[in-house]
């Protein structure tokens, strides 16, 4: 039976309580996860942000007659929803793919067992760089991601449509529980990212097509974990009414 | 100065590389495609296409949720509500639907296909392919293609169906929305011409998809770390394309379709 995030994340914790944890692989995934996805989330975030005014153009036509107006409410959803989801989603597309690729290759070629007869613990050696790495990285991308879909929001008002661009720059919709409800999605995802990847890679047993169904169950237990999460946050924060 | 210059010009000759090859392997992919192997054809339809259709559904429902939460924000603060069917249904059906399910794909489909052929690549069992004078491109590349890019089709027909019928529920549920005006102002605006542009630009994004994660899986060298690291590039590079593609197919679809 191939064991869950949550049994891997129990493992982890134990192994680090045991063998400790080198500050040398913690931050060479912090590279890896960080900044290795740091264009594919600039660019994204960047292209979303133009497309959600675009549209956002379109219904102010035809509902305020004036795109500056929806520039607030706009930001709001940016910072609390729409930021933390879409970067929670392209951080495990990314580093999901890549976790799980290596450490089902790693599996199947049984490097995993030369490491335990090495005396070493794939749990503290692989799994646990790997959830500090993303618990660093994706935050930080999130926050990276949000500013970039807020500004090119921006760029796109001004230059494209000619309006009060600085509009989707305005904060005043944005209080202190939207950015706890960004930031709480954003660690959770950060958290289950690495756990799901792992447990999968680390389970894989058999040749390339297991290798690919590897890969393939870590990003879509990734993803659609990160969904969930995301989603029973903003459950949580719509059912305290804040 | 000159570092940002050279930096700048490491980064296109590696662009220009990348699209190169994938230019290449698109062209023999689609050479080979009349010879490919029915039977692995049928495979790679129920490992892309098939095993793919349970993270579409979720993906259709985070959309259509998403987009609804989204608009209504703006609905309910401008008094529109009777707006909200149009402008979530035209979200969905030309932008959000057809790019988050390209980027989903990407990471779903091209992970996979790339670290295949990745361990493949490194384990020399794509040269033992040609050694008994096989031609990898029939027998394993062009059946993967085919089945990428039309389960990318299919899937995005239903995905939009889906998210549509989500918005409508989720419009009910949580703004009080009821289903026959959010349906009623969705068709007075929009038209097949919308849902074909959506499903098209798809159909497009999964060819991106396939042609480069085969690209990056046939240049993967290594082991463990060459696959980790052609599985990630497969994402990444293949949600650029999708990035790119919506670029250029957006204003040429929109007029097209619009006559």
């Amino acid at each position: 039976m191939i064991p869950g995030p949550f049994t891997t994340a129990v493992r982890t914790a134990q192994a680090v309580a045991r063998r400790g944890l080198s500050a040398r692989d913690c931050l060479e995934q912090v590279h890896d996860q960080g900044n290795r996805t740091v264009a594919l989330v600039v660019t994204a975030l960047s292209f979303f942000g133009a497309v959600m005014v675009t549209i956002a153009y379109a219904q102010a036509r035809k509902i305020t007659g004036n795109l500056a107006t929806v520039g607030p409410p706009y930001l709001e959803l940016l910072v609390r929803d729409f930021g933390p989801l879409t970067c929670a989603l392209l951080a495990a597309a990314r580093c999901g793919a890549a976790s799980a690729a290596e450490l089902s290759a790693m599996a199947v070629n049984e490097q995993v067992e030369a490491l335990e007869l090495c005396n070493g613990d794939p749990y503290s050696d692989l799994v646990a760089p790997r959830f500090v790495g993303a618990l660093v990285a994706v935050p930080l991308l999130c926050i990276l991601g949000t500013s970039a879909a807020a500004v090119s929001a921006a760029l796109t008002a001004r230059y494209v449509f000619l309006t009060d661009g600085m509009a989707f720059l305005d904060p005043r919709f944005i209080d202190g529980w939207d950015l706890l409800s960004g930031g709480l999605k954003a660690l959770l995802a950060a958290a289950w990212i690495p756990l799901a990847a792992s447990s999968r890679g680390l389970a894989a047993r058999g040749g390339s097509a297991a290798v690919g169904e590897a890969t393939t169950d870590g990003v879509v237990v990734a993803c659609v974990g990160s969904i969930v999460l995301v989603a029973a946050v903003g459950l949580l924060f719509q059912l305290l009414g804040v | 100065m000159s570092a940002v210059l050279a930096a700048l010009g490491r980064g296109t000759l590696a662009a220009a590389r990348a699209a190169g090859q994938s230019a290449l392997v698109l062209g023999r992919t689609l050479r080979a495609a009349p010879r490919m192997n029915r039977r692995e054809l049928l495979r790679a339809f129920g490992h892309f296409g098939w095993e793919s259709l349970g993270i579409c559904l979720w993906v259709a429902v985070v959309i259509g949720v998403m987009v609804v939460v989204q608009s209504g924000l703006y609905a309910n603060r401008f008094g529109a509500r009777m707006a909200l069917g149009w402008a979530s249904g035209f979200a969905v059906t030309w932008e959000f639907g057809p790019l988050l399910l390209g980027v989903v794909l990407a990471a779903r489909v091209g992970a996979r296909n790339a670290a295949e052929l990745a361990v493949l690549k490194a384990g020399g069992q794509l040269e033992g392919l040609s050694g008994i004078s096989l031609d990898p491109y029939p027998v394993l590349l062009a059946p993967r293609w085919v089945a990428i890019t039309a389960s990318t089709g299919m899937l995005a027909s239903v995905t939009l169906l889906v998210a549509v019928c989500m918005e409508v529920v989720s419009a009910w549920a949580s703004l009080g929305v009821p289903p026959r005006v959010f349906t009623g102002s969705m068709a007075d605006a929009l038209g097949w011409q919308d849902v074909l542009g959506g499903t098209t630009k798809a159909l497009f994004f999964g060819a991106a998809v396939a042609t480069v994660s085969t690209a990056v899986g046939l240049r993967a060298s290594g082991g463990a770390r060459g696959v980790g690291l052609a599985a990630a590039s497969a994402v990444v590079r293949s949600s650029f394309a999708i990035f790119g593609l919506d670029l250029l197919l957006t204003p040429v679809l929109a007029a097209g379709l619009s006559r």
